[in-house]
């Protein structure tokens, strides 16, 4: 008799593991690394992060004192394990802190393509979905 | 004559900086000998084409009544006048004029409004001389006004910096702000100007130090004082002590091999004569307190708020901010780290550090204690007072940076303070580890911000404005590398002070120098500005959701109330033109955390416009 659990139980130990700490997704969901955005998209948030997030966030995207990073470690630290719907609430709910969900809702997609693409999260061909439900299937996840 | 004689040059190298190179024959330059200080800028009309002018100046009128500020009008405030940012170089934020007080502040009527630029965060501190308000605002714009019908004297306008000189830069392009990009927070700010002989003076987004004549708006000299490209910037203004320029510089969270400082420049020149770190180096005196950190992973220390002045001790007091990143475990030393979150005495002569008082030794949740210096002679004791984000008020030996009392207005849950040396100890389970969630009162907005308190010798009690709120924080890693660093990133969920009853804003009074509260006013919205207190037995402030108050400084009973175009935002003043007192509140939209996610998070119901940043200027009816 195998006293060791199967290979496949294993899994589903891991899986609902990973479920109870709180993941947003589960295997087989979509991640930032399967071309969720289009490079012309980004082009245009690059435009709007220019005009209305730059003076906090800062040029390359690093932040200062008052306002986060938005690439590298710190990116992932804040937002690894959730999904771009709840990342693009956040930005469309509090962001630019001075009118907070008053720019035009493609503005806010484009910015959030522009922060994917400083990130080296790949480009693929379409835009990202204008879908709230759908970008929370897209989940923020290191690269397996 | 020969220091005219540098000053006009000095002028003229401004307008070179401005318009590109003057043609300028070498024979002009004995002529300038000649004349006096205000026919400088009369000069350089004369030498530029009018079109040049034009560009840049939409308003030119000549201001021709000034009398020059001296030192001795900025030690001893002439009554009426408002000639450094708190008012007086102790900072109290107190003018010493009654015509308005408790008995009639209720008629206050709004005698003339102006519109700032909404190009940025406006947290303006306005100056007032002869008659003229000189008041700062975003992008590097300094406005004067007729302080008594708001009409437009001059404005001065900065040119965005060139391609070439942001890519002479030895750091990252990234650091500079473009022109046009909205300043909502940090580089763009302009808090407060300086005034002295017939000069302006501003520092900058772009890390200069700028000289405008008072008379007519024009730029007279420039001075660099740190590679904006590396992340350098100012957002508080300099103040004059003895006679020198003094200005603290900001941006100094990323890792770069420099660290942050403070300067003394000649007024006349702009010629840098000292300059005094924050940061205690690694082979300094204290410079072990970083550990084996070398010095480009010695961030933080910004001097971003202005300091006061002691003439008599011939002392300037500054404060520095915290280390960076903000928790020890990010930034990889668990030492004290000289000279964050300090008081620093420095003699303006020469930037020697007469004393420090490093009030949070080790901080490590984004607690700074930068902001303002109150100096006060109490009982016989010529005392500093100062407040940080956690709400503990310091009293200090200004002569000796000695601790005399601390008093924790009790609210915060992070330290215990030893009433006796005035040492903080770090609570169980209250120094932050990466990844691990903390609960912790206040959140890192802090409950004291640069809204300055007021002080008044009427009453003997601090006026302080406060917000409150705490949060869930967990603290993360960053890059130690060059160019990465930053606070470090925290995962953040505010939420509202147990003791709050659902208000963010508290203005709050406290006997000096008991401590003990004397009254406290609470508001849904935080209180957004700093306090202003009168002879007339008033305290000025205002809150983020526009109504601007005015109270009986004895009894926090509130005398009057106004709405105004958009937050109440930077530093009331008070004034007297003509026989008449003005009572001044800036408006404003941007800002950080106190302006921005706190109301935003927990007082969702309230909004402001998104625009409307303005002066706005009060007084009893004719």
């Amino acid at each position: 008799m195998n006293n060791y659990p199967s290979k496949i139980g294993m899994t589903a130990l891991l899986l609902a593991a990973f479920g109870v700490i709180g993941s947003a997704y589960s295997q087989g969901d979509i991640t930032i690394w399967d071309g969720v955005y289009s490079t012309e998209q980004a082009t245009r948030g690059a435009v709007v992060y220019s005009d209305t997030c730059i003076a906090c966030h800062g040029q390359d995207l690093g932040g200062n004192s008052n306002a986060p990073g938005l690439v590298g470690m710190g990116f992932m630290f804040l937002w690894e394990g959730r999904t771009l719907g709840a990342f693009f609430e956040k930005i469309r709910e509090e962001m630019p802190t001075d009118r907070p969900g008053q720019l035009p809702l493609q503005n806010y997609l484009d910015v959030v393509a522009y922060i994917m693409q400083a990130n080296s999260f790949p480009a693929g061909d379409e835009d990202l979905p204008r879908d709230v439900e759908a970008l929370n299937g897209i989940a923020i996840a290191s690269k397996s | 004559m020969r220091e005219i004689t540098q000053y006009c040059i000095g002028q003229l190298a401004g307008m070179e900086r401005l318009f590109g190179t003057i043609d300028f024959p070498a024979n002009k330059a004995m002529m300038v000998t000649d004349m006096t200080i205000h026919n400088c800028s009369v000069l350089k009309r004369l030498l530029l084409p009018l079109p040049l002018l034009l560009a840049t100046f939409s308003a030119s009128a000549q201001i021709e009544e000034f009398t020059p500020v001296t030192n001795e009008m900025l030690q001893q405030q002439p009554s009426g006048e408002w000639l450094s940012w708190r008012g007086n170089p102790s900072s109290w934020g107190y003018s010493p004029l009654d015509q308005i007080n408790t008995d009639n502040v209720n008629q206050l009527q709004l005698k003339w409004s102006f519109a700032l630029d909404d190009t940025g965060a406006v947290q303006a501190a306005p100056l007032i001389h002869d008659g003229i308000m000189f008041i700062p605002s975003a992008r590097g714009v300094v406005q004067a006004l007729d302080a008594a019908t708001g009409d437009l004297l001059w404005e001065y306008r900065p040119a965005p910096p060139t391609e070439e000189f942001i890519n002479s830069g030895a750091g990252t392009r990234a650091a500079v702000l473009p022109p046009g990009s909205f300043a909502g927070v940090g580089r763009g700010v302009q808090k407060n100007i300086a005034l002295y002989g017939e000069m302006i003076y501003a520092a900058t987004e772009t890390a200069s130090i700028r000289a405008i004549d008072v008379r007519s708006g024009l730029l007279v000299w420039e001075t660099q004082v740190a590679d904006p490209t590396l992340g350098y910037f100012y957002t508080a203004g300099p103040i004059i002590a003895n006679g020198t320029l003094v200005t603290g510089i900001t941006g100094c969270e990323r890792y770069k091999d420099d660290v942050c400082f403070i300067t003394g420049h000649d007024p006349l020149s702009g010629e840098e004569k000292w300059r005094t770190s924050t940061v205690a180096r690694p082979d300094d005196p204290g410079g072990d307190s970083w550990g084996d950190l070398p010095l480009r992973f010695r961030a933080g220390s910004d001097a971003w708020v202005a300091g006061s002045y002691d003439p008599e001790a011939n002392l300037i007091y500054w404060g520095t901010a915290q280390a960076k990143p903000w928790a020890r475990a990010v930034r990889g030393s668990d030492g004290d780290a000289l000279y964050t979150n300090s008081t620093l005495a420095l003699n303006p002569d020469n930037g020697e550090m007469a004393w420090y008082f490093q009030h949070l030794p080790g901080e490590t949740h984004d607690m700074d204690e930068v902001f303002e210096n109150v100096l006060i002679d109490v009982e016989g004791q010529k005392s500093l007072f100062k407040m940080g984000k956690l709400g503990i008020l310091w009293q200090l030996n200004r002569e000796t940076g000695e601790f005399i009392k601390g008093t924790d207005i009790g609210y915060q849950t992070i330290v215990n303070l030893n009433p006796v040396t005035g040492q903080i100890t770090y609570r169980d389970g209250m120094i932050p580890r990466i990844g691990e969630e903390i609960n912790m009162c206040p959140s890192t907005s802090g409950f004291k911000s640069w809204r300055a308190m007021a002080y008044s010798p009427d009453t003997s009690a601090m006026y302080i404005p406060i917000t409150l709120n705490c949060e869930l924080a967990t603290f993360g890693p960053t890059e130690r590398q060059l160019g990465g660093g930053g606070t470090g990133p925290v995962r953040r969920v505010n939420y509202p002070h147990p003791e709050s009853d659902g208000n963010l804003g508290e203005l709050l009074a406290l006997d000096i120098p008991s401590g003990e509260v004397k009254w406290r006013y609470r508001s849904r919205a935080p209180i957004n500005t700093a306090a202003l207190t009168t002879a007339g037995g008033l305290v000025f402030a205002g809150d983020w959701n526009r109504t601007m108050l005015a109270l009986n400084a004895d009894n926090g009973e509130v005398l009057w109330t106004v709405r105004l175009s958009t937050s109440n935002q930077g530093f009331p003043i008070s004034y007297m033109v003509d026989g008449k007192q003005y009572v001044a509140m800036p408006a404003g939209t941007g800002g950080a955390s106190w302006s921005g996610s706190l109301p935003n998070q927990l007082a969702p119901e309230l909004s402001r416009p998104r625009n409307g940043s303005s002066i706005n200027v009060f007084a009893l009816p004719d």
